[in-house]
């Protein structure tokens, strides 16, 4: 069991994410109209309080009894009180004595909090333990009631009770501190500089503080507008400043006495107390970067209205249908709403009972593409040409209800991460019976017997135990096992799965793919696998897209594309990973070509690889067109492919030949696949 | 599952005790004497050191509180300096308004909280704005202000409702209930609005987890994504945030107590911090401590139970 409170604040939470550099935080806030706003009231109204003595239109006591409970007028801007005096001169004569021990409540709660986080996060888990636990006690006290106990000890100090409150919500600010502290304290060049030989506290003070200061500012802007609005209640209720020194509770429960006569009174002080927390709030707010939560998988709201809109507006497109179990992609293109294109005019055929790999680096737009042939494109992603043929239907321009009556029905899904693939809160037989039920419309005990029974043939032997538990009980293999037997509970014809064993241990993954590889061939069905390993394509797939930036680049049997790959950017990729085509599956390695893959809005309008192509030429800037494959079906996107023959070569790899050329200065190309190889290591 | 309990019990009982003695070390560092204040004006030195020493106030600190620790929990904690009432007699009889204060409370914003918060997730776009302005507002705006708006607005204007005052549920459950509309309200919207935040961003949270493509993948229908697995996972985090909240409500109704003239724990404890009641503070700060302790075990214990992880080990 962690040693954590069973509770989580909505502050720990947020600190858990990481925060805005203090520049950059800045930089946030300056743009912000409403942080703006909110740091201009609070200036002028700090400005305005502690200058209040020299420019105040009135002394604080001075009683106009020509206007008493006058409302606002050129003499009194924001009217009198009951005894004639001026409102405006009171609430500012107020402010400085508010603010001030405001300000030390801050200062007391961020200076008792700030050092406890520092040492928690540096010192042993016994030492972390004792401090949380004193904070957790300082937490569940009843702030208010402890305050005015001590009120009836001390008075209405106000410096004191302040400071007592101070301490009181260190312990809130603590927990919030000592998530970030102990995340920065992990970090690498922590302990690099431990490493250094700087004391504890060195490290401390020079590393993670500076890293801190955001937050640390913004939980002192938040003590700041909780305490001013404690100290105004503690004035109400007569625990304040005493009469006749102003306070703006005091000046508030003056001005409920006179509700019935000149409710105005209430107006003046309430507002300047209201906007002053609101400006502290929205300072805070913009400074702590906002809510940082992952988009939503669902499309809500606006979202889902205007996806709606859009296929109901969109002119029917005639598909002819595909044949039975054939799965064919034309010119499919996806993009984000109002943005750039992701994935541009990709097209493939799945024929019934075979496999084809979808292989590529990340951002290729591989991923994407594996989505949109079971509708689970994120929200505002969507398809923008082409069609995605199943049967009769066009998946491309399917509604959500037409998607949910394929989705597991007909067409699966298994995903990268098998531990995050699962509901945390259920276990996994109410998943998986629950899925059984919905797929295949059967009753309750069927439906756990058939959950069971999917378990035995994605080879899990316990099947009872393994339907008991919850996710976090099992291990990433077991979960993915039964991601697999989810996938498979309706039966579907079509198995789209992206990356299964990415996430995997080496012996895990190579047990994965021959379950998947027996599946297949036990049920005839048809699968789509996602990889960034030709030895996964080597081992399981019949035919093969490479991808590049959002296209296919090259197509054809594994056969002819492993064995005699035709476009650079494969060779390349073949040429870095020495094992691929033997089928050796294991070790992480789509290999490495120098240079990045361009980020969509940067697509060039020729060659998307020539950024980083041995061969690339000055004819390789206009678009390149999928072009027929020398040798086998399929094509190749590359101007150059019949006058390079890359496929022609026996052996691709020949590790000491050609020169390496920089991107297409040299106008005599080398004619080997081997040059991009050589200066960059495996990494996907 | 059962460390876990005795942990946060042991925690819970050592954070009564920890205020108890603050509250002791706090009576005996004011300086009035109880003799002061039960003799009253124009007592003399002799008579008020003579009710001192009655009461053993000139004992060492620490038999003194050992002394009150042990008939606290015996259910003896004293009479009041000021009008001789058992303490814990007095305390039983104005808490049913401080629990229906604060209880009523905290249901209320519970309610709107989640609701409000649900709504902005799941509709986004003009509900989701709304929310945020209605958040942003009722963190910024106090109870007492807003307390007394209400009062102008629904007793003053339209005497809709009672302005202050409070009626015994025995003596009339509709009077009951209007004469808690306006206080609930008043003390309900800021934590409804802590809630609604708290819930909106963990249901957002929730819904972009990979999990959530799954359900989709096995053709999990929409509003069973959001209201049976986001809400679930969101649960936790919102159960923490109403645990926060009810130790804030019960704090903040005395503020509310004395703005309506509930005649509540509150209002007993301004009274007898004024008065200088030496074992009245002290009674009623430890069972307030007490009530705010054993509800949030109750919460945490809610929690622990719906979280798989702490359930199963
Ligand atoms: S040779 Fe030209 S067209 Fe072919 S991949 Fe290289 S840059 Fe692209």
């Amino acid at each position: 069991m962690s040693d954590t409170a069973a509770f989580p604040t909505r502050s720990s939470q947020r600190a858990s994410r990481r925060p805005l550099q203090a520049p950059q935080a800045l930089r946030t806030l300056l743009r912000s109209p409403l942080g703006m706003l909110g740091l201009a009231w609070l200036v002028v109204i700090v400005v305005a309080s502690l200058t209040a003595p020299l420019w105040l239109p009135y002394p604080i006591e001075y009683q106009d009894f020509s206007a008493v409970l006058a409302g606002p007028s050129a003499a009194h801007l924001l009217g009198t009180d009951e005894l004639g005096r001026d409102v405006l001169s009171r609430i500012f004569a107020a402010g400085a004595g508010s603010l001030i021990t405001t300000f030390l409540a801050a200062v007391v709660a961020i200076g008792v909090a700030l050092p406890l986080a520092l040492i928690a996060a540096a010192s042993s888990a016994r030492i972390e333990t004792i401090i949380n636990r004193v904070t957790e006690i300082a937490m569940s006290i009843p702030a208010l009631v402890i305050i005015i106990a001590v009120i009836g000890a001390v008075g209405t100090n106000l410096y004191l009770v302040m400071t007592c409150l101070g301490l009181l919500i260190a312990g809130g600010i603590y927990r919030v501190f000592v998530g970030q502290a102990k995340s920065l304290q992990s970090q690498l060049y922590v302990d690099a500089a431990e490493v250094d030989g700087l004391r504890p506290a060195m490290v401390s003070i020079r590393h993670i503080l500076p890293n801190m200061a955001t937050t640390i500012f913004v939980q002192f802007v938040l003590v700041f507008a909780i305490g001013l609005m404690l100290q105004a209640g503690l004035a109400f209720i007569g625990f304040g400043p005493q009469p006749p020194e102003p306070s703006w509770g005091g000046l508030i429960q003056s001005a409920s006495k006179q509700i019935y006569v000149h409710p105005w009174l209430m107006v003046p002080t309430g507002l300047v107390l209201v906007f002053t927390v609101l400006g502290a709030n929205a300072v805070a707010d913009t400074l702590a970067g906002g809510q940082g939560a992952p988009p939503s998988q669902v499309a809500l709201g606006p979202e889902a209205r205007r996806r709606r809109r859009e296929l109901k507006a969109a002119a029917p497109v005639a598909v002819e249908s595909a044949p039975e179990g054939m799965l064919i992609v034309k010119g499919l293109t996806i993009g984000v709403d109002d943005g750039p294109e992701l994935v541009s005019s990709v097209s493939f055929e799945v024929a019934p009972g075979t496999v084809l790999g979808v292989v590529g680096e990340s951002g290729c737009g591989k991923t994407l593409t594996a989505l949109s042939l079971v509708g689970l494109l994120p929200p505002g992603v969507n398809p923008r040409e082409g069609s995605i043929r199943w049967g009769a239907r066009d998946l491309a321009r399917l509604d959500e209800s037409g998607l949910a009556a394929i989705r597991g029905r007909e067409i699966g899904f298994v995903g990268q991460e098998p531990m995050r693939a699962l509901d945390p809160m259920f276990t996994i037989g109410y998943q998986l019976a629950g899925a059984v039920r919905r797929l295949r419309g059967v009753g309750k005990a069927d439906a756990r017997a058939e959950a069971a029974s999917l378990l035995g043939k994605v080879g899990i032997v316990d099947a009872e135990r393994v339907l008991r538990s919850y996710p976090h009980q099992i291990s990433g293999g077991m979960a993915q096992r039964v991601a697999i037997a989810l996938a498979l509970a309706g039966r579907p014809k079509l198995l789209i799965a992206d990356e299964p064993t990415t996430a995997l241990d080496v012996t895990v993954q190579a047990e994965i793919l021959s379950l998947l590889r027996g599946l297949v061939a036990e049920t005839g069905m048809s699968m789509v696998m996602v990889t960034h390993d030709f030895g996964v394509v080597a081992d399981i797939c019949d035919e093969v897209v490479v991808m590049y930036a959002g296209q296919v680049i090259e197509s054809g049997t594994v056969h002819d594309v492993l064995g005699a790959a035709e476009h650079p950017y494969t060779t390349a990729l073949l040429a870095a990973d020495p094992h691929a085509g033997l089928g050796v599956v294991g070790q992480e390695r789509l290999a490495s070509i120098p240079g990045q893959v361009p980020q969509p809005r940067d697509w060039p309008t020729g060659c998307r690889f020539a950024d980083r192509c041995a061969f690339a030429q000055p004819q390789c800037v206009v678009p390149v067109p999928l072009i027929a494959r020398d040798r086998g079906d399929g094509g190749v996107r590359c101007v150059r492919v019949h006058e390079l023959q890359l496929g022609r070569l026996d052996d691709p790899v020949p590790l000491d030949a050609a020169t390496p050329v920089d991107g297409g200065a040299d106008p005599t190309a080398p004619t080997t696949a081997a040059a991009p190889a050589r200066n960059g290591k495996v990494r996907s | 599952m059962i460390l876990f309990v005795i942990k946060r019990f042991a925690l819970a009982v050592t954070t009564v005790f920890v205020v108890s003695v603050l509250v002791f070390l706090l009576v005996h560092a004011g300086d009035t004497t109880p003799g002061v204040v039960a003799v009253g004006i124009g007592g003399t030195q002799e008579q008020i050191e003579a009710y001192n020493e009655q009461i053993g106030w000139y004992d060492p600190l620490i038999v003194q509180y050992l002394a009150w620790l042990g008939s606290a929990l015996t259910g003896d904690l004293g009479t009041s300096l000021t009008n001789g009432s058992d303490v814990l007699d007095e305390i039983l009889r104005r808490f049913p308004v401080t629990a229906s204060l604060a209880f009523g409370a905290t249901v209320v914003s519970s309610v709107l909280g989640v609701v409000l918060g649900v709504t902005a997730a799941v509709r986004r776009g003009l509900a989701d704005r709304l929310v945020s302005v209605f958040a942003g507002m009722g963190a910024a705006v106090p109870a007492f202000w807003l307390g007394i708006v209400l009062v102008f607005v629904f007793a003053v204007q339209s005497s809709l409702l009672p302005a202050t005052g409070y009626v015994r549920f025995e003596d009339s459950p509709s009077g009951w209930f209007s004469s808690l509309v306006l206080p609930v309200l008043t003390l309900a919207i800021g934590g409804a609005a802590f809630i609604a935040r708290q819930t909106r961003a963990s249901m957002l949270e929730a819904l972009g987890q990979e999990y959530i493509r799954t359900l989709r993948a096995t053709a999990m229908p929409t509003w069973r994504i959001l209201y049976v697995h986001a809400l679930r996972s969101a649960s936790l985090p919102i159960v923490a945030s109403i645990a926060l909240q009810f130790i804030a409500l019960f704090g903040g109704s005395i503020i509310v107590e004395v703005l309506f003239a509930l005649p509540g724990l509150g209002v007993a404890v301004q009274g007898a911090v004024g008065q200088a009641d030496a074992p009245a503070v002290q009674g009623i700060v430890v069972v307030a401590t007490l009530v705010v302790v054993v509800v949030n075990l109750l919460l945490e214990l809610t929690n622990s139970f719906l979280d798989p992880k702490l359930r199963t080990s």
